[in-house]
């Protein structure tokens, strides 16, 4: 039996398991919060810690060898339908101006309106997810490249705008963080009309941009574009036109070329928003910023002070990751640049926001996809039930029983610690691939290694933290 | 125009009382749809303005809120409406962030072109709209059980009859307290706000019933472990009053339990701490045997009415008080039923004031003002009210239950005259 990548994953999987299984022999306790407070959760943050500890001893001492599993096998060839793309891009933009509609006409509750719900719930929370598990689905169901394609056919010329070349994609990742901030501070950024009004400006300014300059627009400016790339490397799966290939979760990105710095920074902003998404919620940030958790004044009392805290987190997590990188560059002693560096390493993190982005959206999107539902079944809140539901309530009744609540907050941490695992596995297969020497490989990693178990322990924190707001 | 006015005025003096009001509703329950808003001139509905905590820190209560006013307004059109013309919620979420409720506030009066504006519970959101809502003489009846209202703090617009302030719940409880549980008192709150008012209503109440407060012990907001707080509690302590909300409440009952073990002494508590919470959630069972104020019983009781029985059914709660479709999904039911009671006292009000459009909303408030006696019935399900039109606040029964075999037993019902205090505010004298 030939020792690989496979079996380093099985035994991280081995530690991962037995920390899930502990909710069977969990302390009883559980409501909403109070009940994860009544959680032992110090010990499951312990075991978290010591399953990436673990995988941190693994990978150091495991010989390199053993790294090998991160390639992918090429399935079979997919059958090509030619124009499938753009019909399912313009399908995608006809949703988009029925969800405008819908935010206008439809109710006033962002509960009850499909354009937040699919925004927020369908969208943010489960397609974002799904690019992590399936891949790069957002290549089909944009609204853009078909409606794009459709009228340079009828404009029957090529783009003749060129975007200047030193911008590369920090259009995008500045409109990311733009929409981290709107996400976090706006004082009501599920408010129908205002997000189906922004939503379809959006479209329009991307549309124009990608009619006049070309595709080219969408992964220089375009934020979901380059965010949804990252999230889709991550998948097992490749969608390409040769064929489907299947490999470990995050193949594509141990085996990537240097991407460029400004596409490569955005996992590390995708996760400073992810992580600063949960912090401004702690009562430790409410006691910071001075407020009462147990009256939050409102969302649009702290809109600065969650603005400044969004670019103080981005720019400690920007900080913290390259001193890290630094440090590990210094002890391996190798000519790599510093931003070289940045660029390869950077995007292995991605994993971690990942994960965190399960953590933090799973409690939401348990009671929101029954709002989902209710309101598919009646658009309109007209007493409508297309979907037959009769008497519909949406519970939140497992945010209020101990053993769902046992079971969601492990789920989070599941996903925080093996996002975690991943990120490490991750870095030292690229270390093993940039440095010369193994041996250069390994020291460079102590600090990124330390990082990780610092940041696996302040992701438990959070989950276990005590929240307001 | 004179069809309506005669219907108006038959409906003015039908409705001496509100349970008339009920009763007629009853009758047009059994008529036909065309039929029930056939004698109305308008058949436009009346809009009322939902300021709903649907997102934001209120959104457990908000749930449960729109729940209750859902069913409420159901009831009421199949009954026939207001004035015979259909009701109409106009659902607008407020965040529960006090900006976001008086730009609601405005957009009721402005783009939705509502009657009244209705349903708000967090104290800051209502001090937060009512200014506006006086601004846009918007009738804005509020469920927040704040003093606010009474304490003459906002205008003649705002109005609070469908639930009880804190001040007359807290005043209420003490003679009660002190004839059955004990005349030393320690009271264990949180520091802000909302615990200082149990502080200072409780103390002066329980002192006029010739008890006294031993300890105050105020727990700062964001503690989530109380065990260094429990050694202040004077050992003559003869009962705890606590009134703990907030993430860490479940982790104080628990070491609660730990510090006194078996030997405790009585303990009384508002059931804000463990609203919409299982009270057989492993980790309470130290609360057996421990009293609770509650603004309706959550529990169906051995004498319960046939209108908590009709409500119950209609807003889907069980006999547990949770929800018929999830039995852990537990019900805010202490407060909830203020949205059932406003709704009916809004419909009652203009149906006595012949209320035809905005022109007519100081003639509503007026109406309301005008009300005194709401008997129990199926309007009033939580049991009968007495209405202050000065101080634009109602008064009514408290009730509190004890922990008792895993469920919250009634152990004892307030009069209303418990819970009077004298008035602080004469808002008919402001202009409208």
């Amino acid at each position: 039996m030939r020792w690989d990548f496979r079996y380093c994953l099985y035994i991280v999987g081995l530690v991962t398991s037995a920390l899930l299984s502990m909710s069977g022999a969990a302390l009883a306790h559980a409501a909403d919060q109070a009940f994860t407070l009544l959680l032992p959760t110090g010990v499951y943050t312990a075991v978290g810690v010591i399953c990436v500890v673990a995988t941190v001893v693994l990978v150091t001492v495991l010989p390199e060898r053993w790294m090998t599993g991160f390639t992918a096998t090429c399935l079979h060839r997919l059958p090509r339908v030619r124009g499938f793309s753009t019909v399912t891009s313009c399908l995608s933009a006809g949703l988009v101006l029925m969800l405008f509609v819908l935010g206008q006409i439809g109710p006033r509750d962002p509960l009850a309106n499909l354009a937040p719900l699919f925004v927020w719930t369908l969208f943010w929370t489960v397609f974002v997810v799904a690019t992590g598990i399936f891949g790069s689905l957002w290549h089909w169901l944009n609204p853009w490249s078909g409606p794009c394609r459709l009228i340079r056919a009828l404009l029957d010329e090529p783009p003749r705008l060129k975007p200047a070349n030193g911008l590369g994609c920090w259009p995008a990742a500045l409109l990311f963080a733009a929409f981290a901030g709107f996400l976090l501070a706006d004082p009501a950024p599920a408010d129908p009309a205002r997000l189906s009004g922004l939503m379809l400006t959006y479209w329009l300014v991307t549309l124009l941009g990608t009619v006049l300059f070309g595709p080219v627009w969408l992964r220089r400016c375009e934020f979901l574009y380059v965010t949804l790339f990252h999230f889709a490397r991550l998948s097992p799966i490749r969608w390409t036109r040769a064929g489907l290939r299947l490999g470990w979760p995050g193949w594509q990105i141990a085996g990537s070329r240097r991407l460029p710095l400004s596409l490569a920074v955005v996992p590390l902003l995708v996760l400073a928003a992810g992580s600063f998404d949960g912090v401004n919620e702690t009562f430790w940030w409410l006691d910071k910023i001075g407020i009462n958790p147990l009256m939050f004044p409102g969302r649009s009392a702290v809109v600065v002070p969650t603005v400044l805290g969004l670019a103080g987190a981005i720019a400690i997590l920007l900080t913290a990751f390259g001193l890290s990188l630094w440090i590990g560059l210094r002890l391996a002693g190798d000519s790599l640049s510093f931003a070289d560096a940045l660029a390869l390493f950077a995007p292995t993190v991605l994993p971690i926001a990942f994960g965190y982005h399960i953590a933090h959206y799973l409690p939401g999107f348990l009671v929101e996809i029954q709002y989902t539902v209710a309101a598919l079944s009646d658009p309109l809140s007209r007493g409508a039930d297309i979907l037959g539901l009769g008497e519909f309530f949406v519970t939140t009744g497992f945010f209020y029983n101990q053993t769902t609540v046992r079971v969601i907050w492990l789920t989070q941490g599941g996903a925080v610690v093996v996002g975690h695992v991943l990120a490490i596995l991750l870095s030292h297969i690229v270390a093993i691939r940039v440095f010369e020497r193994p041996g250069q490989a390994v020291i460079s990693q102590i600090p990124i290694s330390v990082f990780m178990v610092f940041y696996t322990l302040f992701g438990l924190w959070l989950l276990a933290a005590p929240r307001g707001g | 125009m004179s069809n309506r006015k005669e219907f108006s005025n038959s409906r003015r003096k039908a409705l001496k009382t509100i349970g008339l009001g009920a009763g007629s509703a009853a009758v047009g329950a059994s008529l036909p749809l065309w039929a029930r808003y056939a004698e109305a001139q308008s058949s436009a509905p009346i809009k009322v303005g939902f300021q709903a905590h649907k997102t934001g820190i209120g959104a457990a209560y908000g749930r449960w809120y729109e729940r209750t006013t859902n069913a409420a307004a159901k009831v009421i059109n199949d009954a026939g409406g207001i004035n015979g013309r259909p009701l109409e919620i106009v659902l607008e979420d407020d965040g529960t962030d006090p900006k976001r409720g008086a730009e609601v506030v405005e957009k009721f009066a402005t783009q939705h072109e509502c009657d009244v504006a209705y349903g708000t519970l967090f104290s800051h959101v209502v001090i937060g709209s009512a200014p506006r809502a006086g601004e846009l003489k918007l009738p804005y009846f509020v469920v927040s059980e704040g003093h606010h209202v009474a304490s003459g703090m906002l205008n003649r617009y705002t109005l609070q009859p469908g639930i009880t302030d804190v001040k007359s719940q807290v005043a209420a409880m003490a003679p009660f307290v002190s004839d059955n549980l004990g005349k030393k008192v320690t009271m264990i709150f949180p520091d802000f706000a909302f615990g200082h008012d149990h502080r200072d209503f409780f103390s002066a109440a329980i002192e006029a019933q010739g008890g006294e407060v031993v300890a105050k012990i105020a727990i700062p907001p964001t503690e989530s472990s109380f065990t260094k707080y429990f050694p202040k509690i004077p050992r003559d302590t003869e009962v705890i009053y606590h009134v703990m909300v907030g993430p860490a409440v479940l982790t104080f009952v628990k070491e609660l339990g730990e510090f006194f073990g078996p030997s405790r002494p009585e303990i009384f508590g508002f059931i804000d701490s463990l609203e919409a919470v299982d009270i057989n959630s492993p980790g309470l069972e130290f609360l057996d045997g421990t009293y609770f104020w509650e603004g309706n019983p959550r529990y169906a009781q051995d004498n319960q009415s046939e209108f908590d029985k009709a409500y119950r059914a209609a807003v889907g709660v069980d006999n547990n008080g949770a929800s018929v479709s999830d039995p852990t999904d537990v019900s805010t039911y202490a407060h909830m039923f203020g949205c059932w009671e406003t709704l009916h006292v809004i419909k009652a009000g203009m149906e006595a004031s012949g209320y035809s459009g905005a022109g007519d909303r100081a003639k509503l408030i007026e109406a309301v003002e005008a009300m005194s006696d709401l008997p129990h019935s199926h309007a009033h399900p939580q049991g009968a009210k007495l209405f202050n039109g000065k101080t634009h606040q109602v008064f009514g029964h408290q009730y509190i239950t004890r922990v008792t075999d895993g469920k919250l037993k009634l152990a004892h019902t307030t009069s209303i005259e418990d819970t009077l205090y004298p008035d602080e505010v004469d808002y008919t004298t402001q202009a409208f």
